[in-house]
């Protein structure tokens, strides 16, 4: 097979599309990145040009093939205080505003999902502790939610390599963790803190108990999903939140692209979505 | 106050649904008045496979935003014929919200919709032509283009046919030069076609 050619034409072609399905934008700094991932997809499919691979891509019914190569073009990695803005949007924007409005003193709860290995819901627990006045007002309960039960047993142990832990400052690395071996292990206090629970967001078994959330964090997940399960997704969350709940998913993910159901709010850090205050 | 965790005896939350979620009394809480109970209805006849008549039924009516999607999500999931006739009844809709919803449930359905689509593409109505071109857009068939070439060869309705030219600019291959070429010579005095069709042409060149 002659070696396979992606021209510029083929790579703004594919972006274009990309971004239509996925909602990720690859700048053309990326060009290397994606033509490599792109190419190595063509070869494994036995497709013999980039035009013959596209038309599969867009055309083929199960979406199979656009699902094995939303998989190889995101990074599926997770750390400490990864995308930080959104937890100082957390603390300055959206507790604020939802304490202002909050008329009982049952706790604010925060759903976490996907959980991963526990790095994201440990990271709020750090922010909510460090840089949250309110903790001294207000009790918080964390829950976190994934549908990989080893994960969650990882997240429950709380052990983490030097890589999850290398944004954190170093007086929080201190005060939270301590050294065992070349790892880090979370300290008892916080891994008592958050609940984790298993849970496939796509089951309604599974999803239908939970209700009530003031916080949503849905964070890079719902780019592995189609078109349906994502608006599917929309809606369970819809339902998980109290009105005037918010929703924050990762930098690349935008809700408006499934649903029409929620706000758009633009607080000085993120931009996040809100389910409206009238809605039922 | 401080970080707290629920107790291990206490559900994360409980299922306050009361309501009895057998086919039937789902079908009958898609007219129940709090739009609560008529979305988590809409959600669970998911699991009623007959139930789309009645999801269209109410689905023409509804006007809780939140509830409209809800049904079209379960409409789309169970893709039935009913469902797809039910959706295509929304595109005659006078609601364009509504128009438009049923366009984007209906592109989630290439297999259901594809029986379907020669007829949709030779409709009475101009506008149900164009919104089935809308929904080839998205469409994951491999007879999109086809239908595309039979649109712009036969389509009496300049709007009709523009709009499957800016689409085939996108998808078009070889196939589509012959008849790009004779849809030129068609509205010869249209300038937007004879643009429209040029991009498209270059398009296919490059490739």
């Amino acid at each position: 097979m002659a070696a396979i050619n992606i021209s510029d034409l083929d790579f703004e072609k594919f972006r274009e599309f990309f971004y239509r399905k996925t909602g990720i934008q690859f700048e053309p700094t990326k060009r290397y990145f994606v033509d490599k991932r792109l190419v190595e997809r063509i070869e494994l499919t036995g497709s013999e040009t980039f035009r013959s691979y596209f038309t599969k891509l867009r055309f083929e019914a199960s979406g199979e093939e656009l699902q094995h190569l939303t998989n190889l073009m995101t990074v599926n990695e997770t750390y400490f205080f990864r995308e930080e803005y959104q937890f100082q949007c957390l603390v300055n924007s959206i507790l604020p505003d939802i304490t202002s409005r909050k008329s009982d003193s049952n706790p604010i709860r925060i759903w976490v999902i996907p959980s991963s290995s526990g790095e994201e819901p440990y990271s709020i627990a750090i922010y909510l502790l460090e840089y949250w006045a309110g903790i001294n007002n207000w009790d918080i309960e964390i829950i976190s939610s994934d549908i990989d039960t080893k994960i969650l047993a990882k997240a429950r142990k709380g052990l983490y390599s030097q890589r999850s832990v290398q944004h954190l400052p170093e007086m929080l690395l201190r005060k939270y963790f301590k050294r065992d071996g070349g790892d880090y292990q979370i300290c008892d206090d916080l891994r008592g803190a958050v609940e984790f629970t298993r849970v496939n967001l796509s089951e309604r078994a599974d999803t239908r108990a939970y209700r009530d959330f003031d916080v949503v964090f849905c964070r890079n997940l719902l780019i592995y999903f189609d078109d349906v399960s994502r608006k599917t997704a929309a809606e369970t969350f819809y339902d998980a939140m109290k009105p005037g709940g918010y929703i924050c998913l990762g930098h690349s993910e935008s809700m408006s692209r499934c649903s029409s159901l929620y706000k758009v709010r633009k607080f000085p850090e993120a931009i996040v979505y809100q389910k409206p205050l009238e809605a039922k | 106050m401080a970080l707290i965790k629920i107790k291990k005896a206490q559900p994360v939350a409980k299922d306050e649904r009361k309501r009895l979620r057998d086919c039937t009394s789902l079908i009958a809480q898609l007219e129940d008045v709090n739009p609560v109970a008529r979305r988590w209805a809409g959600r669970d006849l998911m699991d009623c496979p007959a139930s789309s008549a009645a999801l269209v039924n109410r689905l023409l009516r509804e006007e809780d935003v939140s509830v409209r999607e809800v049904i079209l999500t379960t409409l789309t999931t169970l893709g039935d014929e009913a469902a797809v006739a039910g959706l295509v009844n929304c595109l005659r809709s006078e609601d364009s919200a509504l128009r438009n919803e049923a366009i984007e449930a209906m592109k989630q359905l290439p297999d259901e919709v594809a029986p379907i689509m020669r007829g949709l593409l030779a409709d009475a109505d101009a506008d149900v032509r164009i919104f089935a071109v809308n929904i080839l857009e998205s469409l994951r068939h491999p007879e999109v283009e086809p239908w595309l070439i039979t649109v712009i060869d036969s389509d009496p309705q300049l709007n009709v046919c523009a709009t499957a030219v800016d689409l085939l600019g996108e998808v078009g291959s070889d196939a589509a030069r012959e008849p790009l070429l004779r849809l030129k010579e068609r509205y010869a005095d249209e300038p937007y076609i004879q643009f429209a069709a040029d991009l498209a042409l270059k398009r296919i060149a490059e490739d």
